[in-house]
């Protein structure tokens, strides 16, 4: 009977080849989850575009890496550079007229930007696919029988240093320390001279940066470049819910284990219960835990 | 600092929410170096006093329709939050609103969010940490965590970090033990007096607020009922009977909470006193 659902085996090689490429995967995922849980737990904001905005980052590293064939590291800089104003942008163009406003009102605006923006891609890059980027080193070697990608020990290399980035910005700087203090009380935040306004806008930057990193990461292993890749958003979903929509470390955790998980089911079922696998791992996760496996609610003593 | 001149000065203040009056053609006045109380039972307006001097009321949808609210001197009507605790008005919110999440130290960092002076900050957290010296071991804990008699000094020393000119207190007693109450005002007296910092205290707890204080406002139903000294307002028979328990002595109690002001005197079979101006 199991056998129908595809090949199990129990060759380690085979099963250390899919944990490399579920980590890799799921690196991706983990930077996806985290810029959409740093919208969430800093302006309380459901982002449906987040996936949106990865593309986004994609296309435009096929505008300066490719199109433009700048020096790779001026092109990254360009890229990133380009996508924090487009995150400014969202806020004191959208964003910042909606604070206030009911919760499903700003849902249903994310999904508006959404839409803006795949339109937007079609009109200035056409319906046509592009090849994915190339720009990462190609090659490979074997450990233990399973093959290591260069492009992929590099996406993992930047994936963690992108989270201890971030970390490192929220525990020290005094901009990460407003954003957790508007995160936890608003008011009490704007009461003490903390300008929300502000913050939210340095919120959505940092988010769209965080989505250019991932959508140059992701350019490099998709199939192709097209405005399908958006559905990456979705796919990251699990991986914010299951480690809980409030935790930036769970974000982590939670992407790479639902990439993970994703692999495995690859591997061993076939590729059509991917998703259906990965989605049960986040309805389990939240009919046991519904804040997730970090997720917490906040601590406070009335 | 204590120049003989105004810190605050409001005047004529009206405020609504939607088609609700809530503070109406209110005058407060605090002096420089001054600690001032304003007294009243819930639904007076005060918290919507605070909201109006800090700038806040749009949070609650609540607008200014009237008055000004100067410190010293300058109009800070309109401004934004931030732009007013830059200009010196601190404040303790009613009920902390600690940052729960974050520790200690954070959170009094939070409160110098309009300084850019480094050395200058870490003086000020020194400063805190002598006067609230049991803090000190407690720096690196998460501030949801502390006792409630803790979680008040982090609020009032986190108010102090910006280095006001005015501190607003807005309920500070509650939910607090008297022992603990007692200590914090003793507290704001000390910085008062030692730094010149002019207080704005917002009270239930009457007896205590009058016995700091030099002066003192009774608010009700949006209005100033009544002004005075802190001992003029303590030897007030009515205030007396409505904010201090009816004994005339002033011993901490709950007794002004627990019995709303405007039915008491109706118990009595009296009119309100408001009725009759």
């Amino acid at each position: 009977m199991l056998l129908a659902f595809g090949n199990f085996t129990a060759d380690p090689s085979v099963n250390l080849q899919l944990l490399i490429g579920g980590l890799a995967l799921g690196a991706i995922y983990a930077v996806v989850a985290l810029g959409f849980v740093l919208v969430y737990k800093s302006t309380d904001v459901l982002n449906l575009a987040h996936g949106e905005f990865l593309m986004l980052g994609a296309y435009f590293a096929l505008t300066f890496l490719i199109s433009e064939n700048l020096n790779f590291f001026l092109g990254v800089f360009v890229l990133l550079l380009v996508m924090l104003v487009f995150g400014l942008l969202v806020h004191y163009g959208i964003m910042r007229r909606m604070v206030g406003q009911g919760f499903f009102a700003i849902v249903l605006i994310t999904l508006g930007i959404a839409t803006i923006i795949r339109a937007l891609l079609l009109i200035f890059y056409g319906p046509t696919e592009r090849a994915r980027l190339d720009l990462l080193p190609q090659g490979s070697f074997e450990v233990g029988g399973a093959t290591v990608r260069h492009v992929d020990l590099i996406i993992f290399a930047v994936v963690a240093a992108c989270v201890l980035l971030f970390f490192l910005f929220f525990k020290y700087t005094r901009l990460g320390l407003h954003m957790r203090a508007v995160a936890d009380d608003i008011e009490a935040a704007a009461a003490m001279g903390i300008d929300p306004d502000k913050v939210y806008a340095m919120t959505w930057a940092a988010a769209m940066v965080m989505a250019g990193v991932g959508g140059l990461l992701f350019g490099h292993v998709t199939g192709a470049i097209d405005r399908s890749i958006e559905a990456i958003g979705l796919r990251a979903f699990p991986a914010a819910v299951v480690g809980g929509l409030t935790s930036l470390g769970g974000s982590i955790v939670g992407g790479l284990v639902v990439g993970v998980i994703e692999q495995f089911a690859n591997g061993h079922l076939g590729t059509k219960w991917r998703e259906p696998v990965a989605f049960s791992v986040m309805f389990v996760v939240l009919l046991v835990r519904p804040t997730g496996l970090w997720g917490r609610k906040d601590l406070e003593r009335v | 600092m204590s120049g003989g001149g105004l810190n605050l000065r409001i005047q004529g203040l009206t405020v609504v929410y939607g088609g609700v009056t809530a503070l109406d053609n209110v005058n407060i006045s605090v002096p420089s170096g001054g600690f001032v109380s304003v007294l009243g039972a819930n639904g007076a307006g005060k918290t919507t006093l605070v909201r109006s001097i800090t700038s806040l009321l749009h949070l609650h949808k609540g607008r200014v329709r009237r008055g000004s609210i100067e410190l010293g001197g300058k109009s800070i009507l309109g401004k934004k939050s931030p732009d007013i605790v830059a200009a010196g008005v601190a404040q303790v919110p009613e009920g902390r609103k600690l940052f729960p999440n974050l520790t200690v130290k954070e959170n009094l960092l939070c409160g110098a969010a309009s300084r850019s002076d480094v050395s200058g900050i870490d003086e000020s957290l020194e400063q805190n940490l002598e006067l609230f010296s049991q803090l000190r071991p407690l720096l690196n804990q998460t501030a949801g965590l502390l006792s409630g008699g803790e979680q008040q000094m982090v609020a009032v020393g986190r108010a102090l970090m910006s280095q006001p000119s005015l501190l607003i207190c807005d309920e500070l007693s509650l939910g607090l033990a008297p022992k603990i109450v007692h200590r914090l005002f003793e507290l704001l007296t000390e910085i008062n007096e030692t730094r010149g910092t002019s207080i704005l205290v917002i009270e239930q707890n009457a007896s205590l607020a009058l016995q700091h204080a030099n002066d003192a406002y009774v608010l009700e139903l949006g209005r100033v009922l009544m002004e005075g000294t802190a001992a003029e307002l303590r030897g007030n028979p009515m205030v007396q009977e409505l904010y201090l328990g009816g004994g005339g002595e002033a011993h901490t109690s709950y007794a002004a909470i627990e019995r709303p002001s405007r039915s008491r005197p109706l118990e009595h079979g009296q009119r309100p006193p408001v009725a009759e101006s």
